[in-house]
């Protein structure tokens, strides 16, 4: 009840803030939501199925780089076609590595998955005729359902239309990724987690199932990539860098990774956190890794957790 | 609505009527209106400076040349009375400068924003620019896509000279201070800067020296520190000359690592931008001889202005260190952004609006540190570059340069609308 409540305070405050907010921390917002979609996904593998991937930039960088190809070497414009596109090539692309990396576990899944990710960056970075390397690609101003808002300013297009449009998506990514988790698919994911050997011996295609979470995962990766392109309106090797794998690990565990919409939490804390700290201190990075330990040592579980943690329990209420 | 308009709103209200919700919020921001003087109210100038990294050195070069002009203009009576007041945000990579920006000037409500060195960054920052509405003077990065510009008619940003001028102009000077050569091995940095620098090069040096042969290319990433290999490659090459484009920290190590090995008793040196770094080219391991490339100033130009000494003098007390020309390219911004408000604001003294500061700015010729620069009308800058023949006779525990080859733009970049390689072509020599 009281989550649901949370949900729709959150849904209304969103819809409402490019009317009452400034037009910079709207403009936030667009970075906050593609990274939610790409969290959720990320989440389904590492909250829920226990593998930490630090190679999902990826998958984010397929989904940006594919809108900024299809938008800047082809005729079409529609984020629907981009959004779909990216969503397979993700896939399509998560299936071969998924299929190696999920043989194995722990650490060495997450050096397998940067491995990964560092081979697409070198890819992008090197291929310069195709992918601009350095330089990167355009992203051009994509149509929504077919409206193109070519005459509105990128500003009005971005916190009207997009924005909206941005709030649709990540409304129908955490629907969708809400059923996988609560479905018997998301509760085997749980428990090869918890146990894989039992998992095993209960029946559980572990493989499998974590090829699928993995796929699943990648496929939210690339959608949340394109998603991010626009705003910027170029797309640069740097998406795919293992840094960024880094940034999208750091906000699941700054929202927890214990919680459904922990890491969507994170990636509102963390950007805003870092739109503030960044024009403080100089030396914002150094407060981030401070940060990054405090929540390792104090609050493993996260912004949600702790907020989870002072909610008493209903024994105890009882 | 034109981009003048500063918040934009009749738009947002269109749509978000469309969409049944908020007009009357949308519409209380209706408010905003032209800048006109503000008594002695600070005007807010943003900066975007590089602080982590590889080019952090560069960054904090342009930034406190940026901060030594605002600390002159204030004391004398800042811009038409309005003291200067910089906002500075960090340029990284090409979506958080993005978010930077856009924060410059809708949250802080900047007038100008000056600095961008990276081109992977400033050519996400052109269009952005463009939207917003507010005029941006690039330090040092260009709105380029390899060799060609991707944004000719801009209206709002100002952009750096062309990449590859310095790659040009020792293209020119290679074949007067090094008679004979007929072969030549190239090294660069693996991105846009190092391989369009050694296309231009070659295009250039062909032109002067149709029989000569390029024998080797070596393109490492940005970063490295350990040349061993790529020396051991050039040595094995058996070039009469090496070019070389490293600009930051690699030039001195490569410099030291090819010293240790004596590669350029036998070989000929041309570092087009090695300048960047002068004063940790010891004279230990760096010899003289070398054709050396120090981009728009040179800190210890002979002929160097008051202004320029001055700085140099000052910028050494304070920093421990003699400026590299980054500091010319901030200042150069910074100093003919207050030029052309000065010159909007007519007889008057009204505080211009934003769109007649950049009429203002196209084509105005200021002083800079190292003398002379403009604005193209196309804005793009018009300077000199400092090129020379390294040289230990000097004070310093670094090369200097001797004799000092000043070349302009004017000769050594292509003009509005040209094709690099057309043009190059098209030369007669």
């Amino acid at each position: 009840m009281k989550r649901g409540l949370g949900l729709a305070a959150a849904t209304a405050a969103m819809a409402v803030a490019p009317l009452v907010g400034g037009t910079y921390h709207v403009l936030l917002m667009l970075p906050f939501m593609a990274y939610a979609v790409v969290l959720l996904g990320l989440n389904l593998l590492f909250g829920y199925t226990g593998l930490v991937s630090f190679g999902h930039a990826l998958f984010v960088g397929i989904g940006a780089y594919t809108g900024a190809f299809i938008t800047s070497r082809t005729t079409i414009r529609s984020l629907e076609v981009i959004l779909l596109s990216a969503a397979v090539l993700g896939a399509l692309v998560a299936a071969p590595v998924a299929a190696l990396c999920v043989r194995y576990v722990k650490i060495y899944f997450g050096m397998l998955t940067l491995a990964f990710g560092m081979v697409f960056y070198t890819f992008v970075l090197k291929f310069y005729r195709l992918t601009g390397g350095d330089e990167g690609t355009p992203f051009l101003r994509p149509s929504l359902l077919g409206h193109a808002f070519d005459a509105m300013p990128k500003i009005d297009y971005l916190t009207g239309p997009y924005y909206y449009y941005s709030m649709a998506v990540l409304g129908l990514a955490t629907l969708v990724m809400w059923r996988i988790v609560c479905s018997p698919f998301g509760l085997c994911l749980k428990t090869i987690r918890d146990n894989p050997a039992k998992a095993e011996t209960l029946g559980i295609g572990v493989t499998r199932y974590r090829f699928l979470a993995f796929v699943i995962s990648a496929v939210y990766a690339a959608v949340g990539g394109a998603l991010l392109g626009p705003p910027t309106g170029n797309v640069d090797p740097t998406l795919a860098y293992w840094t960024h794998s880094g940034s999208l690990v750091f906000m699941t565990l700054l929202g927890g990774f214990a919680s459904f919409f922990g890491p969507v939490v994170g990636a509102f804390v963390f950007i805003y956190l870092q739109n503030w700290v960044m024009s403080v201190v100089p030396y914002w990075r150094l407060v981030f890794g401070a940060i990054l330990a405090l929540i390792v040592i104090i609050a493993p579980e996260g912004l949600a957790g702790l907020v989870t943690r002072r909610r008493p329990a209903p024994a105890e209420r009882a | 609505m034109t981009l003048l308009d500063q918040d934009h709103q009749p738009s947002r209200r269109q749509f978000l009527t469309l969409v049944g919700a908020g007009v009357g919020a949308a519409a209380a921001r209706l408010g905003a209106g032209p800048a006109f003087a503000q008594g002695g109210a600070p005007v807010k100038i943003g900066v975007l400076a590089i602080r982590a990294g590889i080019a952090a050195p560069v960054g904090a070069a342009g930034l406190r040349a940026t901060e030594w002009w605002a600390e002159r203009v204030n004391k004398a009576g800042g811009i038409l009375g309005r003291p200067v007041q910089l906002v500075v945000e960090e340029e990284s990579n090409p979506k958080d400068t993005v978010e930077r920006y856009r924060k410059l000037v809708l949250q802080d409500q900047v007038e100008v924003v000056l600095g961008g060195i990276s081109t992977g960054v400033t050519l996400a920052l052109g269009p952005v620019a463009e939207d917003l509405g507010t005029p941006w003077l690039s330090w040092d990065g260009t709105t380029q896509k390899g060799v060609e510009e991707t944004m000719p008619n801009p209206k709002w940003a100002f952009k750096s000279v062309d990449n590859e001028v310095e790659a040009i102009v020792a293209g020119i000077l290679t074949p007067k201070y090094f008679k004979g050569i007929k072969t030549v091995a190239g090294i660069g940095n693996d991105y846009s800067y190092g391989h369009d620098c050694w296309e231009s090069y070659q295009a250039v040096l062909k032109r002067y020296l149709p029989d000569v042969k390029f024998v080797l290319e070596l393109f490492p990433k940005l970063g490295v520190t350990d040349f061993t290999s790529h020396i051991a490659a050039i040595q094995q090459s058996k070039a009469d000359l090496l070019m070389c484009s490293f600009w930051s920290g690699d030039a001195t190590i490569i410099m030291k690592q090819a010293a240790a090995v004596g590669l350029f008793k036998t070989m000929k040196g041309v570092f087009t931008t090695a300048g960047g770094v002068h004063d940790s080219l010891k004279k230990e391991f760096t010899p003289e001889g070398l054709l050396l490339g120090y981009n728009t100033m040179y800190f210890d130009d002979p002929k160097g202005s008051a202004l320029l000494k001055q700085f140099v003098r000052e910028y050494k007390a304070k920093h421990n260190e003699y400026p590299p020309y980054e500091c010319d390219h901030a200042y150069f911004n910074a100093e003919s952004y207050k030029a052309a408000v000065e010159k909007a604001a007519g007889a008057a003294k009204r505080w211009p609006e934003k769109a007649q500061v950049v009429k203002a700015l196209e084509g105005i010729e200021i002083e800079s540190l190292s003398g002379r620069r403009s604005w193209r009308e196309d804005h793009v800058q018009m300077c000199s570059f400092y090129q020379g023949m390294t040289t230990h006779k000097n004070s310093y525990d670094f090369v200097t340069i001797s004799p000092v080859e000043v070349v302009s733009t004017r000769q050594a970049m292509k003009p509005a609308g040209a094709k690099l390689f057309d043009w190059i072509s098209g030369w007669k020599i």
